[in-house]
């Protein structure tokens, strides 16, 4: 009797535990395996209501309400989940990048694992995407994804741009490509690609350059490569990295002067980000080591490599806007304060 | 007469008197003068109007320095195909109606001495390509092609060269640099340029454009990334350019997938490469096609109907593009093109299927493939219609067709 006993509740549980990983866990071999971490936003947010597009901060959504939400995703892939946070991504902050970066970095370096989706929130999402395309040390897909409408609402855009993200993720055509972004079945670099629409679902545009491809029924399907450097080809290395150097930016706008400019210095900036620069407020905070790197609030065009410039120490940005430039020279000053090695880094990533 | 007619007193000289007129020769100028009169008139401003209303260069500011006698320049052919960057206007406002029959062109040689500064940033070798002179763009002839493509791939061999800049008129520009994307065996930098407005229009683009063409044609980087487009700064692939509007010099655009690098003050730089094969990795580069099979396009809209598409099969086509509506669909019903292209299709014809959205990809969907039409991709009908063509020299199987369209 003892050991039937035994026996029932060893069967159950076995009985829970098999149908728990065939449910969740048990990898399939046939499929590859995507690595998800999910940081919140949009995609993870809960509304009031159906109708509700704006203002949805009514519940999160967890990592398993995310898959089970999609069923599809089991023909797709088999998918290890890490929960890095569940903020709205006006929330993410240095420390959260790192551990994602680092988190993403011992995910790829597993052979079994085909590539990685981060969700996020889309209001900085552009500058997270940009930040993993410097640090990434790998040439698999790294796919960061969010919706512009919540978990809850009709019509949302979340559940297909997932799994479009996981198709990408998981897809060979995706390697060496950088860091991309997928929304709106665009492919997007996410060195170029900018948030251009407060609520529309083709927010996320390159300007200039366009997208590198297409998530079709058919296929996984893309017209360019990026030229710029980026994660298995970057210098950059975050490994002993706890936090970031404080960088800020400046707007540019008729009677500004340099107010921002001391406020940001005094407020312990290494370096600041230019979209203008009262010329004496540069002058005090580079004497006191900060860093200016010139961009532009127009969008779009690069602000040109200019020898007037670099005789005023200042590096420009290229075609990088100001929030980009701002993380680009945040990974610079983890290597150098050298303006004309930094312009050569501006040149480069 | 034709200078005559150009040169014409009232014409030339009423820019001034006119400000404001667009066409100052309509305006009714009160010259009593005899024909004698007008013919002398005429011939001196002619003259005038051929050497100060040449191009649009400021002679005010002085021109960028020249490298010195040691520096080793690039050598870059600048060939001319002609087009609205070889025409002259007759008054610096006309820049819609230039050229035409008759009227005097720019010769590769007066770019070249008009923008002394080209001669700054390469060693250029002129070639003129032009179709004969009553022909204009649109019109040139499979011959033609041929005869170019013949050319760019010796050029491509020769090694003395570094980078070749072609100049066409826009209206089929992106269709010929398709064409030359497809069939010239060469990583160097084939730059295809032009302009919107005259070589004698105020603020023509074209001599910047020139300018900016020859960089590209003389940069490493533009090496390996197939023929390519330069107008407007702009660096585009020749797949993906289109020429979006009919007068702003922003026309060229690359539909869906933008440009991939821009010439710009400082440099000129890139931010993409295309992945579809192109020259060095074509198929079809380096070969001879004096004639091709011939493929039409036919147009859908509401109430499309199927003769014009049995005409074609009538006159011997060995493909049809199809510029379906929405994601890539014929007309159906009665007398309608979807019965037509089954006919055509019974008689061996390869049809293949484009989007008149002009953006996006017409998709490789099970029905599709039941109907054995081929998917074309985010190609326009008349890039489809080329890459078609040149299929067609290699096979007529839709397995290998729909291949050559995922391909390129």
């Amino acid at each position: 009797m003892n050991f039937m006993r035994l026996s029932l509740t060893r069967l159950t549980w076995i009985l829970v535990v098999t149908g728990f990983l065939a449910d969740h866990a048990f990898a399939d071999t046939n499929l590859p395996t995507v690595a998800m971490f999910t940081t919140g936003g949009t995609i993870q947010s809960k509304g009031a209501h159906r109708q509700k597009l704006m203002e949805y901060s009514d519940g999160k959504v967890t990592p398993q309400e995310l898959l089970d939400d999609l069923p599809e995703l089991k023909q797709l892939a088999n998918v290890s989940v890490t929960e890095i946070s569940n903020i709205g991504s006006g929330g993410m902050n240095a420390k959260l990048q790192l551990k994602l970066a680092k988190g993403i970095n011992a995910a790829l370096a597993r052979p079994e694992v085909a590539g990685a989706v981060v969700t996020h929130g889309t209001g900085t999402l552009e500058e997270t995407a940009y930040f993993l395309n410097l640090v990434v040390k790998s040439d698999k897909p790294v796919v960061v994804v969010g919706a512009m409408r919540p978990f809850t609402a009709v019509s949302r855009d979340g559940p297909f741009n997932l799994y479009n993200a996981f198709r990408v993720a998981s897809s060979p055509k995706a390697k060496g490509l950088g860091v991309l972004i997928m929304l709106n079945d665009e492919i997007n670099a996410a060195r170029d690609t900018t948030k251009t629409n407060t609520y529309r679902v083709e927010t996320f545009v390159a300007r200039d350059l366009g997208p590198l491809g297409y998530a079709d029924s058919d296929q996984i399907v893309f017209y360019r490569r990026p030229v710029y450097r980026h994660t298995f080809k970057s210098e950059f290395d975050i490994s002993k990295l706890d936090d970031l150097p404080r960088v800020d930016v400046t707007y540019a706008y008729q009677e500004s002067d340099g107010a921002a400019i001391d406020a940001f210095v005094a407020a312990g900036a290494k370096g600041i980000v230019l979209t203008d620069g009262n010329p004496d407020a540069v002058k005090r905070g580079q004497a006191k080591g900060v860093v200016f790197v010139q961009s532009d609030r127009k969008g779009a065009g690069r602000v040109v490599e200019s020898e007037r410039q670099m005789s005023r120490g200042i590096a420009t940005s290229d075609n990088l806007n100001p929030q980009k430039a701002r993380m680009l020279l945040r990974m610079a000053l983890t290597r150098t304060t050298d303006p004309k090695e930094i312009q050569r880094m501006f040149n480069e990533y | 007469m034709s200078i005559e007619k150009l040169g014409d007193g009232r014409r030339a000289t009423g820019v001034g008197r006119n400000a404001g007129t667009p066409f100052p020769a309509q305006a009714r100028g009160p010259w009593p003068v005899g024909r004698a009169c007008r013919l002398a008139v005429g011939a001196a401003v002619a003259g005038i109007c051929l050497t100060s209303f040449a191009q649009e260069i400021p002679k005010y500011a002085p021109p960028p320095p020249m490298p010195a006698a040691s520096v080793k320049l690039p050598h870059v052919v600048l060939m001319s195909m002609g087009g609205t960057i070889a025409s002259r206007g007759d008054t610096r406002l006309n820049i819609t109606n230039y050229g035409g029959p008759g009227a005097p062109r720019v010769n590769p040689e007066d770019w070249y001495k008009d923008e002394p500064e080209l001669a700054g940033i390469a060693k250029i070798t002129l070639e003129d390509e032009r179709a004969p002179q009553d022909r204009k763009s649109g019109t040139e002839t499979q011959e033609d092609l041929a005869r170019v493509s013949k050319r760019l791939n010796e050029l491509a061999a020769d090694p003395t060269v570094d980078g070749v800049v072609v100049t066409h008129g826009t209206n089929t520009m992106a269709e010929v640099a398709w064409y030359m994307n497809l069939t010239v065996k060469t990583d160097k930098p084939i730059v295809f340029v032009g302009s919107q407005r005259p070589w004698t229009g105020l603020s023509g683009d074209g001599p910047r454009n020139l300018y900016d063409a020859v960089r590209v044609a003389a940069s490493k980087e533009a090496r390996g990334k197939g023929v390519l487009h330069c107008m407007n700064q702009f660096i585009n692939t020749a797949r993906d350019v289109d020429k979006t509007s009919a007068y702003r010099v922003n026309t060229f655009q690359g539909v869906d997938v933008g440009a991939i690098g821009f010439a710009d003050p400082d440099k000129v730089v890139f931010y993409r490469e295309p992945v579809r094969k192109h020259t060095d990795g074509s198929e079809f580069a380096g070969k001879a096609f004096d004639t091709l099979p011939a493929v039409e396009v036919a147009f859908a809209y509401r109430e499309a109907p199927g003769y014009l598409i049995d005409a074609m099969v009538a006159n011997g086509v060995k493909g049809i593009i199809i510029e379906g509506t929405g994601a890539g669909s014929a007309i159906g019903g009665e007398g309608r093109q979807t019965d037509a292209i089954k006919r055509a299709q019974e008689k061996g014809v390869v049809v293949v299927m484009t989007a008149r959205t002009q953006g996006g990809r017409v998709q490789d969907t099970p029905r599709r493939r039941e109907s054995n039409i081929v998917p074309g991709d985010n190609l326009l009908p008349e890039k489809a219609r080329i890459l078609l063509q040149l299929a067609l020299t290699k096979t007529s199987d839709l397995g290998e067709i729909t291949r050559i369209f995922n391909e390129y």
